[in-house]
């Protein structure tokens, strides 16, 4: 490993809340660790949809139980979701909630605070369960934090400087966020040499606020881009549920083909992209019966999608975070709507796909033509500049141009596109498939409609 | 073409709701100042004060209002802004309150208008009959 890198990790890992690093061991344990905790080993040897519930409890003991209650389920891929105090780099507070938490029995933190943990004890509990773990947080500096996950046994790692930025925060520096997640690519790339690869994931679903596909797609070529430029050689491409079936299915066909396109553009081809699903992420049904409905809907289409592993939700979405029995009844549920949905037909829109993927291609052509030097300043430039638009990101730095609605079947079309740099061939496409109103304030009651669409 | 200068009031990330008041506003014919989510009464004068607004929209949906609101009316007199219209919208009470006590208490801090969950378009549409009734004053 190049000295400046290792440098740089010896720092990250020096902190008062942080026990310390020993790399040497921590490089013994991923050569020897077993097959069984990496996802890219599982997705390797599956042929069904891995199932992925969210879930973090902040005390070791209550994450066990979960844990637990998970594997009664029959779960493919655990969860380890990080507190918010952790995601802000605020080892101080989470130490005093994770204390509060455990004298009182109340969760004081809303994940489990890994860095206060340490690697050592979360080690145990990894490898109790011998099954891959994958790490959920929301961190622009998830530095220390993933240096914590891998040395812990959690070879799968969230996120990315696009996707965990642009919905959470309003002015964390987005060229910061680049950096310190382009750390996090080599120090993934760095492991994967050692045993099986670790296996990086993006989060496609942004603001789960009426996202047109192009856009999803877009940030997820660009940040698989980004980590196999660095030698991450397992990525999951992921989005959401948009409320269209055929839009999903669309998007998947389009969003595979276009990732192994751009990957072999640079030379990635030996690179193994997966597609991940996640279920409906907007606002739920607060009757509890129809959201295990749509959650039921949403298997259903991440098997006709063809997704290597489904997130899944609970019935509890509406109302907060879920107990662990309502969690793994949920995970029961999946699996069992997976073993009962056989046989599916292909299905596609060949107009559909033609038009998203000529967005696609569009878009990633107007960023690769930036003056910048390297990949991250060139996406940097083109979320600054627009050519790249988050619909209701709450950060400074997006252009907020963009404007989207739901057509007849619940499609997501583009009616102002902003700095898009989409031809007029595909916008006019879009536009023609909704008739809007001239009424501007009718246009905006059926916004706050689409955006309510799972609604009872 | 009136200025508007709008955002979400302290630590509140609820943007949704912002970015629909900004795309009513534009449909509406103002020329809109956007601060976003996550706004401090201060950024908010500033930017009065920047862009000269006749309009200055505050909202908040988590509650935090009340406690960030209180120093509005010094501000207020401080700068000089009484030709100024001073708009706040969305939840302004943390729990259930009555109309009859939300929109008096906040009328103190210096607010011409207070909308407490109230339609976006039935308040907008308040608001520039508002406006056009100050003009003719």
């Amino acid at each position: 490993m190049n000295s400046l890198l290792q440098k740089e990790r010896e720092i990250i890992v020096q902190n008062e809340y942080v026990d310390n690093f020993d790399f040497a061991e921590i490089e013994e344990f991923i050569k020897n660790a077993p097959k069984e905790l990496f996802i890219s080993h599982t997705f390797k040897n599956s042929t069904t949809t891995l199932v992925q519930p969210r879930g973090g409890f902040p005390t070791y003991n209550k994450m066990f139980d979960l844990y637990n209650e998970f594997m009664k389920a029959n779960i493919d891929v655990m969860p380890l979701t990080i507190d918010s105090h952790t995601r802000l780099n605020d080892y101080g507070s989470a130490k005093k909630m994770l204390m509060l938490s455990e004298e009182n029995e109340v969760d004081m933190l809303n994940g489990y605070p890994l860095v206060n943990h340490g690697y050592r004890t979360t080690r145990k509990m990894v490898t109790h369960f011998n099954k891959p773990v994958s790490l959920r947080h929301g961190t622009p500096d998830a530095r220390l934090l993933i240096e914590t996950a891998l040395a812990s046994g959690i070879f799968e790692i969230e996120g990315g400087p696009i996707t965990y930025l642009l919905p959470y925060s309003k002015n964390f520096p987005l060229d910061k966020a680049f950096l310190y997640w382009k750390y996090v690519e080599k120090i993934c790339a760095n492991y994967s040499k050692l045993n099986e690869p670790i296996n990086r994931e993006s989060f496609g679903p942004l603001t789960a606020t009426l996202v047109p596909p192009c856009i999803t797609i877009v940030i997820q070529l660009l940040e698989m881009l980004l980590s196999l430029e660095e030698g991450v050689k397992s990525f999951s491409v992921s989005f959401a549920q948009n409320g269209s079936v055929i839009q999903d299915i669309v998007t998947s066909n389009v969003l595979k083909k276009t990732a192994n396109y751009y990957a072999s553009k640079i030379g990635c081809e030996d690179a193994t992209i997966n597609v991940v699903y996640h279920q409906w992420m907007g606002a739920f049904p607060r009757n509890k019966e129809f959201s295990d409905s749509l959650i039921n809907t949403s298997s259903v289409i991440s098997a006709l999608v063809r997704a290597d592993k489904i997130i899944i939700k609970t019935r509890d979405e509406a109302f907060g975070i879920p107990t662990m029995q309502c969690n793994a009844q949920s995970v029961a549920n999946t699996k069992y709507t997976f073993k009962v949905l056989k046989g599916l037909p292909l299905i596609s829109d060949e107009e559909e796909e033609a038009n998203l993927e000529e967005e696609v291609h569009s878009i990633m052509e107007a960023v690769f033509n930036d003056s910048a030097d390297t990949l991250w300043r060139k996406v940097f430039n083109s979320i600054k500049s627009g050519l790249i638009d988050v619909p209701f990101s709450p950060h400074i730095i997006n252009k907020n141009e963009i404007i989207t609605i739901r057509d007849d079947n619940n499609n997501i079309r583009i009616i102002e596109k902003g700095n898009l740099p989409i031809s007029d061939k595909c916008f006019a496409y879009e536009k023609s498939k909704v008739k809007l109103s001239e009424d501007k304030t009718e246009v905006i009651n059926k916004i706050i409609c689409d955006i309510g669409v799972m609604h009872e | 073409m009136k200025k508007v200068v709008t955002g979400v009031v302290g630590n509140d990330i609820h943007v949704v709701a912002n970015r629909l008041i900004d795309i009513s506003l534009q449909a509406r014919g103002f020329e809109v100042f956007n601060l976003g989510v996550n706004t401090y009464l201060e950024e908010f004068i500033d930017a009065v004060v920047e862009t000269n607004a006749d309009i200055l929209l505050i909202s908040s949906l988590n509650g935090e209002a009340e406690g960030w609101c209180r120093d509005l009316q010094f501000l207020r007199s401080e700068y000089e802004l009484k030709d100024v219209v001073f708009v706040i919208g969305g939840n302004l009470a943390v729990g259930e309150a009555r109309n009859e006590d939300i929109v008096p208490k906040y009328q103190s801090y210096g607010f011409d208008l207070v909308f407490h969950q109230i339609d976006l378009n039935t308040g907008l549409d308040t608001l520039e009959k508002f406006v056009n009734q100050k003009r003719g004053e």
